[in-house]
């Protein structure tokens, strides 16, 4: 991850109010503490060591116990009075409490106590800078359904208590499996959760969607631990062995899909019109989407994938036709955004 | 990164010139004196470099003060007030540090990220441990906003009328809109602003995505009258009651979402379900992707909008 200076001056004056308050700390947890490398830790220390007040003899500079630093602790020996805190500038208080607030429209996290504590604290602290993040509001998702935020209690119940959990879930495809699952991660994009675990039916790491999941019990016994599996931090699944690439010409309403998905390329056709290319790993995936958004679809490639997205649309419009319900008056959309 | 190393140590050696300084110090004693400037080629270099700097330092919290001497009015000179950028006392418990540092990891992809986790690091610098508690495994990812953002805010926290480029997403087409900013808002992985259109007179939300360039100020600071919300926008409305006719077997998440409701309206072989919703456009698009799974029965609105997908959907093949 790249280190801006800034980010970089930032860090090392927190290392050095650290460092004042907590003398003889190992290097070791100082990096985890902050969530660094050590040797970025010791890079920032060799930094400070040479800094100081202009003149920059070795009574302006500031100063660490070399005794110290060479059986790999850290002890601060003089401060030059920089060993101050920082208080927040106005985004990053920002960005910090918009951030706790799209936590706490969470199922079961509204009303966490230290979640609020934790808000209220550094809405105390941040003082001025605070001011503007009222105006910055999240909304939870909606039609979580009262099931998926049981599930969220069980689930984390289950990561904390390290239990293994028995779910029956429904796949994209329609399929219903049972599953026993470590779980491992619940993760969100702030619209769906995804349970990541070790799937013992796969043999392997897998998300499952919280929506999805039928029915979720304790299976009774302890999770393994799984130290080998490296969890990744996005809820996009990997698309490098996406099996089909399709091309999707798209109507203006239809952009936020382009917004709204990885998509691997967007062309801007004429007449507002635009096309996106997407990595499909899962046709059943692509079937629901471009369903539901037929209206804006113009185009589909390739052609099977195509054809079998008509098949589908003809045969639930056989259904409607066979149940005498497809003669549902024409209604207009709903005005559109903006 | 080669360069940027020199530049973090520069700007800790201006941080500490400039709160130690008695009074001020002037931009030549700056060049003179605080280390990596002295090797500024040109004047020009000089003061662009330190101008940025400066920039930079604001924008981290560490104020930069102007400080001009009464009896040279050209002689300007520069210092940071410590007792100006200190963090207030505060004490964050392991647990509560644990939460910041699982909130200091939600933003993906934009400034937010960055902000975030500069805003935790100094709440670590005076904190203890964290203990990741009750939160352990959890972990939110949203894409932050985008661009146009930080000028909106601070539009909205300057109550000044702005004006952009939009993207209208029915048509496509750009114009110029503006808009007297209220909020701002996250739904759906996206972001928002609403305001007061000033053209179509009215409130308005528009997706911050489809703003192309950027925001300009117009007006006058102080003049936006901001109405009181306590609600999250938009407003939530009363839920619709949707019966689904399932086929067997099929369609199991919907199931799980909804309970069973027999009736005399339901359709030979399948199985009739009952349930809520917020949003029926939303559940419309949900519904025309079971495909034959699914039949609406009620309300008649719903059951339009899915057939219109897929009478839409049923031309794509080639065939019509």
């Amino acid at each position: 991850m790249a280190q801006s200076a800034g980010d970089r001056v930032v860090q090392m004056l927190a290392l050095i109010t650290y460092l004042d308050a907590h003398p003889g700390v190992p290097v070791e947890q100082v990096a985890e503490h902050f969530g660094i490398s050590t040797g970025r830790v010791l890079q920032d220390v060799s930094t400070l060591w040479v800094s100081g007040t202009p003149g920059y003899l070795p009574d302006d500079l500031i100063d660490f116990s070399a005794d110290d630093r060479e059986r790999n602790i850290l002890t601060l020996t003089q401060a030059r009075g920089m060993n101050r805190p920082l208080r927040l500038g106005a985004q990053e208080a920002v960005a910090l409490l918009t951030a706790l607030r799209s936590l706490q429209v969470t199922p079961g996290l509204a009303t966490d106590p230290v979640l609020t504590s934790a808000m209220d604290k550094l809405t105390e602290a941040a003082g001025a800078a605070a001011r503007s993040a009222q105006a910055v509001q999240v909304a939870g998702p909606d039609d979580t359904g009262e099931q998926v935020a049981e599930h969220l209690t069980t689930v984390r119940a289950a990561i904390a208590d390290q239990q293994r959990l028995h779910l029956r879930y429904v796949s994209a495809a329609d399929v219903v499996s049972e599953r026993d699952v470590d779980p491992l991660q619940l993760l969100t994009d702030g619209t769906r959760w995804l349970l990541v675990g070790w799937c013992y039916r796969a043999q392997d790491v897998r998300q499952f969607r919280l929506d999805r999941i039928l029915e979720l019990t304790e299976a009774g016994a302890p999770a393994a631990a799984h130290p080998d599996v490296a969890l990744s931090a996005d809820t996009e699944p990997e698309l490098t062995e996406a099996p089909w690439q399709v091309r999707l010409v798209l109507a203006s309403p239809a952009r936020w899909v382009a917004e709204q998905y990885p998509v691997t390329a967007v062309q801007d056709l004429e007449d507002a019109r635009f096309a996106v290319d997407l990595a499909v790993l899962d046709l059943a995936w692509l079937h629901h989407l471009v369903l539901g958004i037929a209206e804006d679809v113009l185009a589909v490639e390739p052609a099977d994938v195509a054809t079998g997205i008509a098949d589908r649309a003809r045969a639930a419009l056989e259904a409607y036709r066979a149940a005498g319900l497809d003669d549902a008056d024409e209604t207009d959309p709903p005005p559109p955004l903006g | 990164m080669a360069d940027r190393v020199p530049a973090a140590e520069r700007l800790l050696d201006l941080v500490i010139a400039l709160t130690h300084t008695r009074h001020r110090m002037t931009k030549a004693e700056i060049r003179a004196s605080v280390n990596g400037y002295t090797d500024a080629a040109s004047d020009e270099a000089f003061d662009r470099m330190f101008e940025r700097d400066k920039d930079q330092l604001r924008a981290l919290g560490l104020p930069v003060v102007t400080l001009t001497d009464s009896a040279h009015e050209d002689d300007v000179g520069y210092r940071i007030d410590t007792a100006e950028y200190e963090l207030p006392p505060v004490e964050f418990t392991p647990a509560e540090i644990g939460v910041l540092s699982l909130a200091a990891q939600v933003w993906q992809d934009s400034s937010f990220a960055a902000d975030s986790r500069r805003g935790l690091t100094k709440l670590r610098a005076v904190s203890d441990a964290a203990d990741p508690g009750r939160f352990a495994g959890l972990s939110l990812r949203v894409r932050g906003p985008d661009a146009a953002f930080a000028d909106l805010l601070e539009a909205i926290e300057d109550r000044i009328t702005v004006r952009f480029t939009y993207r209208a997403a029915s048509t496509g087409s750009t114009e110029a809109r503006t808009v007297q900013p209220w909020r701002l808002f996250a739904k759906d992985r996206g972001w928002y602003l609403v305001g007061y259109d000033m053209a179509r007179e009215g409130k308005r939300q528009f997706r911050l995505s489809r703003i192309v360039g950027r925001v300009r100020r117009v007006g006058r600071p102080g003049e936006v009258q901001i109405p009181e919300s306590s609600q999250t926008e938009p407003a939530e409305s009363e839920p619709t009651v949707v019966r689904l006719a399932v086929a067997p077997e099929r369609a199991s998440a919907l199931r799980a979402r909804g309970e069973p409701a027999p009736g005399e309206d339901g359709i030979d072989g399948r199985e009739t379900y009952r349930l809520e919703t917020a949003d029926t456009e939303r559940l419309a698009e949900e519904l025309a992707g079971y495909g034959d799974a699914v039949v609406v029965l009620d309300p008649p609105e719903l059951r339009a909008a899915v057939l219109r997908r897929l009478r839409a959907a049923a031309t794509l093949g080639g065939e019509g």
